[in-house]
């Protein structure tokens, strides 16, 4: 069954069954529905008991080290996706202070890096929209009608699905954060074979793939598109077998997002070539330019990937020749 | 904006490379933002890795682009961002006058600047949100006194009114061009100028 939904769920989930959906395919729910609503009760009581136990308890019995965790979570969810009114709203805010500070206290490998606050946003979009029939609810007015209980459920939902998410992924954001190393390097081998002059290009004028591409890695192109757009996106990532669309499948969507802009990049000196990267003109950007982004991704993986990409990832060893 | 010919000709007299640090939060991007392109929001994101603005300005006649390099606070980004303070020719270090924390890390970061840049990389030091007089914790005098003891110029700024964002960004190039006239640099980046084609038909100078 879950081979089944993992099919049809990389060509697009309807919105109506997009939040349990992913809940299945991120492995937070049961494939079996008998024992779904038992096991959102435990994990929810769960998450409402670390609540007590790191985020209301007394500043003075938190380390240093604890204490600049919370100070950074802070700082950052204001300004998480500020354009997106639903992420204004104080609760919301509230609620995912709570959940990056705990996934921080319960990851002490990684802690909280900046980014992982992007990755909690469809999250929520997508879980909130669950009540609402899979309708829009960025303009934050679901607010006003939604009662504190269902938040709290909605926000421990995130925080598992986000927890099984980073779980996949987790040495992005240890130190030196060797994944995102390792991603930038093999999107730089991969430009290099599909478009040896786009990428001879980038190099004659001196920009480094490091430069731009580190944060498409670090928040999963969530600063490149829309959040519908990102949405949709995550759809198949999520869908790609064990969870490997946020590592192996990612590599591709960037190297074709890349190639779109190719001839024009080419055209481009130091100053031009930066600017563009770093805000890509995506703003007209809907799900049928996402879906043609993850066709020509997916053209990519089978092409220069299949097999070997496995490989490559896990050994970690033709990309090390790469000079940066 | 209609892409640039690939055989440009240098539209400069003087090309400096600015790096922005500091503690995340304090407003480094917004600095850059209101210098760039003379604007504020409130609603700012938290920079990933490292962003990249620049801007041309005339200063004695001469133009100056100014190539700045805007860096993520958070700790987890220093292998990443240390690696601009190398290629730098100034390093603007940022604190927010309304965190006393962030005042005190002024060391750290300096410590950072000590141990990655090249001798002779300019420093300023900028107290950022000046504005907010009613929460404010870090003195002007302070600041300058501790600057005083580094040896490096201090300014007060304000993104969001805008107030001497012009004058740090401009009081760092010109040190930059003072510095870079009495190597006797001339126009070109330090580096090629003070080796390269120079010296063999000129004789020595330095």
């Amino acid at each position: 069954m879950l081979t089944e939904l993992r099919k049809i769920g990389w060509n697009g989930i309807p919105p109506q069954y997009r939040g349990m959906s992913w809940k299945i395919l991120l492995g937070y729910l049961p494939t079996n529905a008998m024992r779904r609503q038992q096991t959102l009760d435990r994990k929810r009581a769960e998450y409402k008991e670390a609540i007590q136990q790191h985020y209301y308890i007394d500043d003075n019995s938190r380390t240093v080290q604890e204490q600049e965790t919370l100070r950074q979570v802070l700082v950052d969810v204001p300004r998480t996706a500020p354009e997106i009114q639903l992420f204004r709203n104080e609760k919301i805010k509230r609620a995912l202070s709570r959940l990056l500070y705990i996934w921080a206290m319960r990851h002490p490998a990684s802690s909280y890096v900046q980014g992982i606050n992007d990755l909690a946003t469809p999250l929520f979009a997508v879980f909130l929209a669950d009540d609402y029939e899979g309708e829009d609810v960025l303009d934050g007015s679901v607010m006003v009608v939604l009662e504190e209980e269902r938040l709290d459920e909605v926000e421990a939902d995130v925080y598992w699905c986000l927890t099984n998410i980073l779980a996949g992924i987790q040495d992005h954001y240890t130190a030196d954060q060797p994944g995102i190393q390792r991603m930038v390097m093999r999107l730089q081998e991969l430009v290099n074979r599909i478009d040896a002059d786009l990428y001879n290009h980038i190099q004659s004028v001196g920009v480094q793939f490091m430069q731009f591409a580190f944060k498409w890695m670090n928040c999963l192109l969530l600063r490149e598109f829309n959040l519908k757009c990102v949405i949709r996106l995550w759809d198949t990532y999520i869908s790609e077998d064990g969870l490997k669309g946020f590592e192996d499948f990612h590599v591709y969507v960037c190297a074709a997002f890349m190639s779109q802009f190719s001839s024009q990049l080419q055209t481009m000196d130091f100053d031009e070539l930066f600017q563009f990267m770093q805000q890509v003109p995506t703003e007209d950007w809907g799900e049928t330019e996402i879906e043609m982004l993850l066709s020509h991704a997916y053209v990519l993986s089978t092409l220069f990937g299949g097999s070997d990409a496995h490989l490559t990832s896990a050994s970690n060893g033709p990309v090390t020749s790469i000079s940066m | 904006m209609a892409p640039g010919s690939s055989a440009k000709q240098r539209d400069y007299d003087y090309l400096f490379k600015l790096v922005l640090i500091g503690d995340s939060g304090v407003g480094k991007s917004c600095l850059l933002l209101r210098f760039a392109d003379d604007a504020f929001t409130e609603s700012y994101i938290s920079t990933i890795g490292v962003d990249f603005r620049f801007r041309t300005v005339k200063i004695d006649n001469k133009t100056v682009k100014l190539q700045i390099w805007d860096t993520a606070g958070q700790e987890r980004f220093r292998t990443i961002t240390s690696a601009y303070y190398r290629g730098a020719d100034g390093i603007i270090m940022v604190f927010d006058v309304t965190s006393m924390e962030s005042f005190d890390h002024v060391n750290d970061w300096l410590k950072e600047v000590n141990r990655y840049a090249a001798e002779g990389t300019v420093k300023l030091l900028v107290g950022n949100k000046s504005d907010r007089t009613a929460d404010r914790v870090v003195t002007e005098v302070q600041a300058k006194e501790f600057a005083d003891e580094l040896g490096i110029p201090f300014i007060e700024t304000s993104a969001k009114s805008s107030k001497n964002v012009e004058e740090a960004f401009l009081t760092m190039a010109g040190e930059l061009i003072r510095q870079r006239d009495s190597r006797g640099g001339g126009n070109e980046t330090s580096g090629i100028d003070l080796n390269g084609e120079k010296k063999a038909p000129g004789g020595g100078c330095c």
